[in-house]
């Protein structure tokens, strides 16, 4: 009862072609300009169609031989980011963010996740790829080719060390939009991948788009009410790293309350301009009596590790290989007159 | 639905629907909710079917599917059914009510096939040279015209608990947007717990050491 392979073609060829014609729709009126654009342009252009355009789309995310459709509704209104990721045919959870407030619903274990972050960080800015990128990537425009009647130029994007996942992304010409984008490990092996089926640019998105399909009826609400505070870290500790994988600097030290938590947590990032590793340090409430043991995770193709140090619970998480957030997270330290009491 | 269009997605699934119709079908399933998650069952029914490589669907999902296809003795290796317009007829006539949620774009399903690598294999595409015999592998010898349903197996992904979705979601903010499309693509697509599993104690669990 096999089809023959012309079919999944033919049809994965109207699929496309109806689901960017959308896209072309609302590029038409827009003139035509050379594309000269560098590789590393390129990626400029795709980071700032992502998170500077409104679009709604459907895309299949492939991990592991398991497939799963999402929905992503995004939206830049007055300066206020808004967006909406929801899984449609799984485990119906969504993400609803908007300016600095992101909800998480998690039907399956009927709890919503309420997260407020600081208004700078509401991810109207996007990172840039720079030169120091460069140094530990080889970004290149590896084809040009046409993917379901849309002209897109493949950039590859590929680490030069094992600290760091690569990508490929087939980024639309017109648009700057990735219809297809994988995440290549250190042997080449592609671990993750994104396809959109459809995409629609628009100038308009309705509010009624980012309001959660499922009812949270007699579900557990965990926020972070208390406004985080620069200073008001989980320790009176000034934790860093004592060395990092080549490229990866600290860029970002605050306190946060998480959705849950009891006390502050301290949120460090490290990045490389390009992938990030988050580790955060927060006090362990009660010895266990029971010598710490290390710990690691992954969600999808990223990683997560954690330890315990001085007392403190050191957790990194990044999309990175695991080898990276270990490192990282082993070689963070206490520093200040306190350390030496804990 | 009517039972005209019922048969034209059936046909369009098995490449026997004239292309101008399939254009027209196509531009009618990008408009039509309703249309778009019936053909989507109708993918999801023949990926589970056919045990596509590199396509794994929601345990659970694929489950119901295939406690309907197991029930069908028409489905057994031994008496599935050459003819490809009978063939149709008996897997998704009846599952065309049996309500299965999932509003899923068959577009993708069918791309993924063509696309989606399998894990480990590599990134190169073998060719053959002229003369050079191809040895049928075990597994394809065996194949022939049958096929195997597969039972649905344990999920590999993480669970995530309470403590690294906040986790995941805090860092989510600080990823540049293709990774944080990833990321939080997978922690949607992560396995949920059975019903009245425990947290576990430690707030990561571990997989490895």
């Amino acid at each position: 009862m096999s089809r023959p392979s012309r079919s999944s073609g033919r049809l994965a060829s109207l699929a496309l072609a109806w689901a960017v014609a959308s896209v072309a729709a609302a590029e038409e009126a827009a003139p035509k300009r050379p594309i000269e654009y560098t590789p590393t342009g390129w990626l400029e252009r795709m980071d700032q169609a992502l998170t500077t355009r409104n679009y709604d789309g459907t895309f299949a995310h492939w991990q592991g031989g398991r497939v799963e459709m999402l929905r992503i509704i995004h939206r830049v209104q007055d300066g206020t980011v808004s967006e909406r990721l929801a899984s449609l045919d799984g485990s119906g959870r969504e993400f609803i963010r908007t300016g600095a407030n992101l909800t998480c619903y998690l039907p399956d274990r009927r709890t919503v996740l309420v997260e407020q972050r600081p208004a700078e960080e509401s991810l109207v800015s996007f990172p840039t790829v720079n030169d120091q990128t460069a140094t530990f990537y080889d970004i290149r425009e590896v084809g040009h080719m046409r993917l379901n009647r849309r002209d897109t130029h493949v950039i590859a994007v590929s680490p030069k060390d094992e600290y760091r996942y690569g990508y490929q992304l087939w980024i639309d010409e017109s648009t700057a939009m990735p219809l297809k984008s994988q995440l290549i490990d250190a042997h080449g092996q592609v671990i993750e991948q994104i396809v959109f089926a459809s995409l629609t640019l628009s100038s308009r998105i309705a509010d009624s788009a980012f309001r959660p399909e499922i009812s949270t009826e007699g579900f557990q609400w965990l926020r972070n009410d208390a406004t985080p505070h620069p200073q008001a870290g989980a320790s009176a500790l000034a934790w860093s790293a004592t060395n990092l994988p080549p490229g990866f600097r600290m860029t970002v030290r605050s306190a946060q309350i998480l959705p849950g938590s009891v006390g502050a947590v301290d949120h460090l990032v490290f990045t490389d301009g390009f992938a990030s590793v988050s580790v955060f340090v927060e006090r362990q409430s009660a010895p266990s009596g029971q010598p710490p043991v290390p710990e690691s995770a992954a969600v999808g193709s990223s990683s997560a590790f954690s330890t315990v140090v001085d007392g403190h619970k050191i957790t990194a998480v990044g999309e990175v290989p695991p080898a990276t957030v270990r490192y990282i997270a082993g070689q963070l330290k206490a520093q200040g007159a306190a350390a030496a009491g804990r | 639905m009517n039972e005209e269009l019922d048969s034209q997605l059936s046909a369009m699934f098995d490449d026997e629907l004239l292309p101008a119709e399939c254009e027209l079908l196509a531009r009618r399933l990008s408009r039509d909710e309703h249309l778009k998650a019936r053909w989507g069952r109708y993918a999801i029914i023949g990926a589970v079917i056919r045990a596509e490589r590199g396509v794994r669907l929601n345990a659970p999902l694929a489950g119901r599917v295939n406690a309907v296809l197991l029930a069908e003795p028409a489905l057994t290796a031994d008496t599935a059914p050459r003819d490809r317009n009978q063939a149709r007829l008996r897997w998704w006539q009846p599952l065309a009510g049996a309500g299965v949620a999932a509003g899923v774009a068959a577009v993708s399903i069918m791309w993924l096939r063509a696309q989606a690598p399998l894990p480990g294999a590599p990134q190169v595409t073998q060719v053959t040279a002229p003369g050079q015999a191809i040895v049928p592998t075990a597994s394809s010898a065996a194949q022939g015209d049958s096929y195997v349903v597969p039972r649905p197996k344990p999920a590999a992904v993480m669970v995530p608990s309470t403590e690294l979705a906040n986790y995941v979601v805090a860092h989510s903010m600080f990823s540049n947007p293709v990774a944080r499309r990833n990321l939080l693509s997978a922690f949607m697509a992560s396995e949920s717990p059975a019903a009245g599993t425990q947290e576990p104690q430690s707030n990561v669990k571990a997989i490895a050491q």
